[in-house]
């Protein structure tokens, strides 16, 4: 067990530089909320979900819903680290045309279950998913990121009664707590606190996890699999732009660019070259 | 309206029932409207394919986008004034974008909403669905059509609308008659000018070529239930031959079939076209018969349209 948290610490440090380069190497973008879902996504995707990159499209697999769409460069070069394709592909992103836009889809690269951007549709499409593997009572778990943000959202809430009325127990939600959103402050936009009360008082359980902490989430996780009857939400506390000290906590980081002195400087703050 | 109107619940229900029971993938799907849809006999029969999320029409779309991703083929139906307009944008990215294989019904729509008025009645459902790239958008006017078209449906795969009015008749058209995805159905060959239409306006256009030889002029009707891909050959064939057509829809006449005809037309031969239906207005607080007839969906206004049609043909369309 510890190697494998170890592991997963190395793979998400990994994570975090090359999803860093991919999105500098598109002239910037969506850093914060990138930033932020690193350890999330190491996780789920390197020591949680059933997936094979060599059958990418097996019905036996996992699925996963990155609801917050605009942090797709960090399911690209998970995806890409996985071995669904070369890493060096990631130089596509955001280009006319390519495999990688800016938001995930699902049509143009294999591995993305489904394509989002607009924000708040995620967690309806991971309930229908989720019924249909209880209907065919498959052992499967659908997994869906949602940032704290496109909480605000009312579609949020009529999915999450929808799952709670169907007893998913095999839908598993992490929420990306870090707070912030593109306006400011998600306390001073659109108070969504008491977040815990509010999942509670939808039918679900609901966990906390230090979102940066890959064994507290692992641990979280598998916690929730384990738990039969209701949908499960894990509330991961994150930083918005984590790693990157200039960056980190700050709602302006929500999306940007940065130059060439800084990209060397971030480079060295994330310890790019240490190898894994 | 003469013709003897059914409503669509009775078939919706039934042929869904029918077709659940020879494919286990069909689920529907509700938004607190199963009696407006009929899929009561679906729900007793397959209660674990029945799915219903309340009002809720976004999650609506939204849960049928995420059966449809697990290879499972989803009805999803709501009044098509909700759907369209409510739920656009989950239309749009959760079921377009993803080409998911969403079968999304919209029931109650047009003026068959009749007395609930500007709330309800569709006036843009057509062209909202018909903007969408991968959607498919079809129009049924009478119950062996639409049964026609919900198997039809069942079996296409691909993102696909189904505009159903609350009634229709059972049966509109000859016996002869089938519906094809690909083609849209001509009665009669006149050559003076061309009736398109589809929907319940159909019930009224059949009536309408009958009125029209009494007043001298020799018409072709074109029912057009598919709007999307639509039979183009047939569209520019009977403008190229009658270089006038009136369409007829129980919408707005912006973007819906008036609008798809006037696009083609203008891209092509240039025949004119007149456009009935709601214009920049919404629908009233009414019945059926009277709406219809207020927004020119009669066979009286056909023959008067069709009459200052010809006399703008004669002229060149100047007047």
């Amino acid at each position: 067990m510890e190697g494998k948290i170890t592991e997963l610490k190395n793979i998400a440090r990994q994570l975090r530089i090359n999803t860093f380069k991919a999105i500098t190497n598109a002239g910037g973008g969506h850093y914060g909320g990138s930033l932020s879902t690193i350890e999330i996504i190491a996780v789920l995707y390197f020591g949680i979900m059933k997936i094979d990159p060599k059958k990418p499209d097996d019905y036996g697999r996992d699925r996963f819903v990155l609801s917050k769409g605009h942090a797709g460069p960090v399911l690209y070069t998970a995806l890409a680290m996985r071995g669904f394709f070369p890493l060096s592909d990631l130089k596509d992103l955001d280009k006319p045309l390519s495999n990688f836009p800016k938001h995930i889809d699902r049509l143009k690269l294999r591995g993305i279950d489904v394509s989002t951007g607009a924000l708040g549709q995620g967690l309806s499409v991971a309930c229908g998913m989720a019924i249909s593997l209880k209907q065919q009572k498959k052992a499967n778990f659908v997994y869906i990121v949602l940032g704290d943000g496109e909480l605000d959202s009312g579609q949020v809430w009529e999915a999450a009664m929808t799952a709670s009325k169907y007893s998913l127990d095999n839908l598993i939600a992490i929420v990306d707590r870090n707070m912030l959103q593109i306006d400011g402050l998600t306390e001073d936009i659109m108070p969504i606190e008491p977040l815990k009360d509010k999942w509670t008082a939808a039918g679900w359980n609901v966990s906390e996890a230090d979102g940066h902490d890959v064994s507290s989430l692992y641990g979280s996780i598998t916690g929730a699999q384990k738990s039969k009857g209701k949908p499960n939400v894990i509330i991961a506390k994150t930083i918005k732009g984590c790693g990157i000290s200039f960056m980190e906590g700050k709602w302006q980081w929500h999306s940007g660019s940065i130059d060439e002195d800084q990209y060397k400087a971030c480079l060295q703050e994330l310890g790019d070259g240490a190898g894994i | 309206m003469k013709t003897e109107l059914k409503p669509c619940a009775v078939t919706y229900g039934a042929t869904l029932t029918e077709l659940g029971k020879a494919n286990p993938d069909i689920f529907v799907l509700e938004a607190d409207l199963m009696k407006a849809s009929g899929t009561r006999p679906f729900m007793e029969a397959f209660p674990d394919r029945h799915i219903n999320v309340g009002v809720a029409e976004q999650n609506l779309v939204g849960v049928a986008a995420g059966l449809a991703a697990m290879g499972r083929i989803p009805f999803a139906c709501t009044m098509a004034n909700f759907l369209s307009q409510r739920a656009c944008d989950q239309v749009t990215i959760s079921v377009a974008l993803n080409k998911f294989n969403v079968k999304l019904v919209g029931c109650y729509s047009g003026l068959s909403q009749e007395k609930n008025g500007a709330t309800h009645i569709s006036i843009m459902d057509v062209v909202i669905m018909r903007c969408l790239p991968n959607m498919k958008v079809i129009i049924p006017s009478d119950h062996r059509e639409l049964a026609d078209v919900l198997t039809f449906a069942s079996k296409d795969i691909g993102p696909l609308y189904l505009r159903m009015p609350r009634v229709l008749p059972e049966n509109l058209f000859d016996n002869s008659y089938r519906f094809s995805f690909d083609k849209g159905y001509q009665i009669g060959t006149g050559s003076d000018l061309t009736i398109i239409s589809n929907g319940i306006s159909s019930s009224v256009t059949v009536q309408a070529l009958d009125g029209l030889k009494k007043e001298g002029i020799n018409a072709r009707l074109i029912h057009l239930p598919v709007v999307k891909p639509v039979d183009a050959g047939l569209i520019l064939k009977a403008a190229a031959e009658t270089g006038a057509i009136i369409t007829i829809e129980d919408h707005s006449v912006y973007g819906g079939l008036g609008g798809l005809i006037s696009e083609m037309v203008s891209e092509s031969c240039g025949a004119i076209v007149t456009r009935i239906g709601l214009n920049d207005v919404f629908g009233l607080t009414a019945n059926l018969d009277f709406q219809l007839n207020y927004f020119g969906i009669s066979v009286e206004n056909i023959v008067k349209t069709a009459k200052d049609l010809l006399r703008k043909k004669k002229n060149k369309y100047y007047q």
